[in-house]
């Protein structure tokens, strides 16, 4: 009778372990080739750039590990972004157009989320086309509230993101928020019902595990995420832009398969996820500060990116049949 | 008044009907065996029981009361577990996760609490302390489980959850007898709390161990319902299959001839520790003993479907190595698993393409040849005595019986010198099986040597010239002629068993 | 016995299309008189032949099933068609070297994607991503950011003018794609085990289907067939264009839903994907004629495409 027990720091316990060591090779490599990285001010304003696609990334996780996946949510990020900047510059820039805007993004964000939870989880349509079609009409809308890139934000906006409360900066406020939500779910229920549904959706409702409900769920929180990215924009580039978001979904899947996540379920985390994003910012450092050819740069980052991806493949990959 | 009481049930999935007006009746305490061959209907009507499928039309009553429910999760809520055939664990997750998923302990501010959660699935476990075997503990991946661990898992899961009224549906199939004894005692327990239990099973011997009433299906409806101490073994078989019916290979015209067709010699692979064996042309060689204890891996391995640690294998003198199923079925080896759903059918696709795809495989084809192929697989279509609207229809449509003997036509068609039959009959009616009997009886005739494991241990000292009796992955014995009976496979089965 | 009544003919996704085509054809000349005129048609056919070509490799891949999907097919155009351009510069006597280089590399790309897949067993979602970012970074490297490359004249007379019946070349390229793939779909051991292997792969395995070759083929034809896109392309606009592939990549895959080939892999044929492609080419044109702006064209596209999902996309459901 064989079984064995994974031991405690196997990659099958944590699959992001792989994601933690290259995180930290890489702040090797980028801080030898730019001397002040590890600067408290440059270290912050490398967080602030990498936040909104932590961010997705997080969201992007649930959506995975309930082995579905969310297509649209870089074009939640652009809908959300230019709502919230219109609501915020056409009050006049207030604050209460603030609290307003803000409110109004997350409640959009949810709402996107529900949406793409229906189709899905009630209709039962594949989640690959389906994101991607709701992705197209999410991003239709924030052209049409905003064609252009433009629209201001008032200075106290942005300098507070920029700046810090208490003493810690706002972008590693909102990381840490991040984090801790993550750890508060991965200890309900729901969790482990997702994850469930992920492994083995027929399993999971023979079970009980109310699989519809828990996938809608997973959506809702991804469009959470996405609407906190494009408030992390706006307080990042201080204005609107209806194609903000356009690399982010496929860069948060990439970020997702980095840090261990399988995109099959139920193998992985948002720990992962978050590591995985900074590492895809990191390798944008690095081939910028290595002062590579420009023409080179596309090509040597693809490469890296692509033997990354294969590399968190196989991490998450544990053993299979 | 029963606890449980179906009546009138019906049922449909596209054309086919799976249930014609069923009708099931559960007493309190007692433990109900529901029996019928393969198709009758006995799985769905437990599905329609436990939730998880529609019915078109009946009525179910719960304590005397009507209801119908919306899903498993109602059913549940109802009291009604439910052991699946197919297993309901999650792989990637860990035993404990499993035991209590959707019920796991939360501590302060509704947090799921992980020592609780530990606690409660380590105190299920001790309930089959003594046959768990190595490996077995809260935090350990089910995927890392072997699949009489995993059957026993899914039992404490159901269990677990405390039901009133438990199905368990082919719950016994992968494991020992001693593990059976553990879940019956088990099942006793149970008796004596008042609940009531369902038990779908293959095997006889069982049924009159544990039941106290039975109800044959047969089509889609109820045939019969009696207390076992009213009726025969006999007596059940036929009301099975409507009619009396010859046991296996009484009938047996074949002599196997002393040319080797298939030599073994020590070898190795996961779950086989050093096998040595020669199979003449014209010989059926059974793989008995308890289960999981090498069969299918060593058929497998022969295939090439699973990697060689060590060991030579020799095809009519000359050597093999199995890297994989297309360089082994090119010296005329054929492989038919008894999971048809997962090894052996393309069920969407036409009858055609499935039985000639190895046919394409092996010879290298690169057109397909439509009349002269169906001109080809033509005479084992009819040998095989396949049941079939049209060559075009899909194999989806087929029963069961039907759908094994696609598998086993496919592989017919190449005209293989060596047959290995991994649990062919599994799950597949009486009138089939026979069919399967008759066919490999012929082959032999034609000097086919075949390898069988054979999960009923009746049909394998029936239709086997010789047993080869596995334990640990090693052959503890070899019996043949007289030797053939249950009694002499346990011993050797048993015969120098190593402490875990 | 499988129903042909005619209600049951109707159900079928090309029976669908076809009568989606009548009637976009006819609203489109309601809204705007002239749409169906015989030009325009013509027009509309070879945009269709465009995207039906890059769909037909996306259509092998999905066959394939393992969630096959190719997310590269864009890259692919645009590299192909700029790296035909370059290497034909408006010259006939580089034709045949163009079209031989261009298709070959196309290959290898979709090969090394096919490797991915198979040997790595990468998912193919994940796969293609990453690849389709390799291509685009090579395109930059080649291009420096400035496309350059013109058709040889002949490619272009062949691909635009009028050869038969009014019907340009492209359209009888197209005809012999169709058949050409129809026919090994159908009538050849690899399409046998294409559709195996997207049926049920361990059950292929065992019964000797060569699967990962099978499955690294699928990805490397659907390279080929976007590259063969991008040359057809270039010889329909004559010069390259940045990015001129990127607007393929979700329209093929629409287009392979809609002609009834399921996305769990398996089941479906490349005749339906061609009916797939006009239905969408004429959306989009319609949409272009009610004067809506891209914005409105955007959201007008996503919604019937989650309308089509209503119709062909739903999944099993978990409850029998």
């Amino acid at each position: 009778m064989r079984a064995t027990a994974a031991s405690r720091f196997s990659t099958q316990r944590h699959p992001y372990l792989m994601a933690a060591v290259v995180f930290l090779v890489l702040c090797a490599v980028n801080a030898i080739l730019q001397p002040t990285f590890l600067r408290f001010g440059v270290a912050a304003s490398n967080v602030a750039a990498f936040l909104p696609m932590a961010l997705v990334a997080v969201g992007q996780t649930y959506v995975v590990l309930a082995s579905d996946i969310d297509l649209s949510a870089g074009a939640v990020v652009s809908l959300v972004n230019v709502v919230v900047v219109s609501i915020i510059d056409g009050m006049g820039g207030t604050g209460t157009s603030m609290a307003l805007g803000l409110v109004t993004g997350l409640a959009l964000g949810l709402l996107c989320g529900a949406v793409n939870g229906l189709c899905v989880a009630f209709l039962r349509f594949q989640p690959i086309v389906t994101t991607f079609a709701t992705g197209i009409v999410f991003a239709g809308f924030a052209l049409w509230v905003l064609p252009q890139a433009g629209r201001q934000v008032p200075p106290d906006l942005y300098l507070t993101y920029a700046g810090s409360l208490l003493g810690v900066p706002t972008v590693l406020w909102i990381l840490a928020a991040a984090i801790a939500f993550a750890a508060l779910v991965a200890r309900t229920r729901f969790y482990q019902a997702l994850r469930a549904t992920g492994g083995n959706m027929q399993a999971a409702y023979q079970t009980g595990v109310p699989v519809a409900r828990v996938r809608l769920g997973a959506y809702t929180i991804s469009g959470l995420f996405a609407a906190l990215a494009a408030l992390a924009l706006v307080g990042e580039t201080a204005s609107g832009d209806p194609l903000i978001g356009g690399a982010l979904t496929l860069s948060s899947v990439t970020a997702v398969v980095l840090g261990g996540t399988a995109l099959r379920g139920c193998v992985g985390g948002v720990a992962g996820s978050i590591l995985g994003a900074f590492i895809l910012g990191l390798i944008s450092n690095v081939i910028f500060f290595a002062q590579l050819p420009f023409e080179w740069q596309g090509l040597i980052q693809g490469l890296i990116i692509l033997a990354a991806l294969a590399g968190g493949v196989v991490m998450a990959r544990g053993r299979q049949d | 008044m029963p606890v449980l009481e179906a009546s009138g049930v019906r049922k449909q999935f596209g054309g086919v009907v799976a249930l014609a007006g069923a009708q099931f009746a559960l007493e309190v305490g007692e433990v109900h065996a529901l029996i019928g061959s393969n198709g009758c209907g006995k799985s769905t009507l437990c599905k329609i029981i436990a939730g998880s499928v529609a019915a078109d039309a009946g009525s179910l009553l719960l304590d005397g009361r009507a209801v119908s429910f919306a899903g498993p999760r109602q059913a549940a809520a109802a009291g009604i577990g439910v052991f699946y055939q197919e297993l309901s664990l999650i792989r990637e997750m860990t035993v404990a996760e499993n035991i209590l998923l959707g019920r796991e302990p939360r501590g302060r501010a509704g947090m799921l609490d992980r020592d609780a959660l530990e606690a409660a699935a380590a105190a299920a476990l001790a309930q089959f302390d003594d046959v768990l075997g190595a490996g077995v503990h809260p935090r350990a991946r089910v995927a890392d489980l072997s699949a009489d661990q995993s059957q026993l898992v899914e039992i404490l899961k159901v269990l677990a959850a405390g039901p009133r009224i438990l199905i368990f549906d082919e719950a016994t199939a992968a494991l020992d007898r001693n593990q059976v004894s553990a879940v019956f005692q088990r099942i006793r327990a149970l008796k004596g709390e008042g609940r009531s239990v369902i038990f779908i099973t293959h095997r006889m011997d069982e049924v009159f161990e544990i039941a106290d009433r039975v109800t044959v299906m047969r089509n889609g409806a109820t045939v019969l319902t009696c207390a076992l101490a009213q009726i025969t073994r006999d007596e059940l078989v036929g009301t099975m299959v409507g009619g009396a019916v010859a046991r296996a290979g009484r009938d047996r015209r074949h002599v196997p001839s002393e040319e080797i067709a298939l030599e073994v010699e020590n070898l190795s692979a996961a779950k086989l520790a050093g096998v040595s064996f020669k199979l003449r042309r014209g010989e059926i060689v059974g793989l008995g003993g308890l289960h999981g204890q090498g069969q299918s891996e060593l058929l497998r391995a022969l295939f090439g479907a699973t990697p060689l640690r060590g060991g030579a294998v020799r095809v009519a003198g000359q050597p093999l190595d199995p890297r994989g199923p297309r360089a082994v079925m090119r010296r005329s080896i054929a492989y038919v698993s008894g999971d048809r759903g997962r090894y052996g059918v393309m069920a969407i696709r036409p009858i055609f393409e499935n039985l000639v795809i190895s046919l394409l495989a092996r010879d290298r084809r690169w057109t397909v040849a439509r009349q002269r192929l169906e001109r080809e697989v033509g005479p084992f279509i009819e040998r095989l005595k396949l049941k079939f609207s049209s060559l075009r229809a899909a194999v989806s449509e087929l029963s069961g019986g039907n759908q094994q003997k696609v598998v086993l036509g496919r592989w017919l068609a190449t005209r293989p010198g060596v047959l290995l039959l991994d649990d062919p009959t599994k799950g597949i009616d009486i009138q089939t099986k026979e069919d399967l009997y008759a066919t490999m009886d012929e082959l032999c005739g034609q000097g086919v040597a075949i390898l069988l494991h054979s999960s009923d241990d009746e049909e394998l000292l029936a239709v086997a010239d010789r047993v080869l009796v596995f334990n640990g992955g090693q052959v503890m014995g070899e019996l043949s002629g007289e030797q053939r009976t249950r009694f002499a496979l346990y011993q050797a089965a048993y015969a120098s068993k190593h402490p875990a | 016995m499988p129903a042909l009544g005619l209600a049951a003919l109707l159900k079928q996704p090309l029976a669908i299309a076809v009568v989606a085509i009548f009637a976009l054809l006819v609203a489109g000349e309601l809204l705007s008189p002239g749409f169906a005129s015989p030009r325009q048609i013509v027009t509309l056919l070879t945009i269709a032949a465009l995207l039906g070509v890059v769909a037909a490799g996306q259509n092998l891949v999905i066959l394939g099933g393992r969630e096959g999907i190719d997310l590269s097919v864009g890259g692919i155009i645009s590299f192909a068609a700029f790296l035909a351009g370059n290497i034909m510069q408006q010259q006939d006597a580089y034709l045949a070297q163009a079209l031989l280089i261009v298709l070959s590399v196309s290959f290898l790309i979709g090969l090394v994607t096919g490797l991915g897949v198979t040997w790595l067993r990468i998912p193919p979602l994940v796969m293609t991503l990453g690849m389709l970012g390799v291509v685009q970074g090579g395109l930059v490297l080649l291009t420096r950011g400035v496309p350059s490359g013109r058709a040889a004249p002949t490619l272009s007379r062949i691909v635009s003018e009028p050869i038969v019946f009014g019907l340009p070349g492209i359209l009888f390229i197209w005809i012999v794609v169709g058949v050409v793939l129809t026919l090994v779909l159908r009538r050849t051991a690899f399409g046998f085990n294409v559709y195996a292997i997207g049926t049920n792969e361990p059950a292929a395995a065992l019964a000797g289907v060569p699967v990962r070759r099978t499955r690294a083929l699928l990805f490397a034809l659907s390279g080929l067939l976007s590259g063969l896109t991008g040359i057809l392309l270039l010889g329909y606009t004559e010069y390259v264009f940045v990015g001129a592939g990127d607007q393929y990549m979700l329209p093929s895959i629409i287009a392979v839903v809609i002609g009834g080939t399921s996305l769990a892999g398996g089941s479906g044929g490349y005749v339906g994907t061609m009916a797939g492609a006009i239905v969408l080419v004429l959306l989009q044109s319609i949409l272009t004629t009610l004067n809506i702006p891209p914005f409105g064209r955007q959201i007008v596209f996503g919604i019937t495409l989650l309308g089509l999902m209503l119709l062909y996309g739903r999944q099993r459901r978990l409850r029998g």
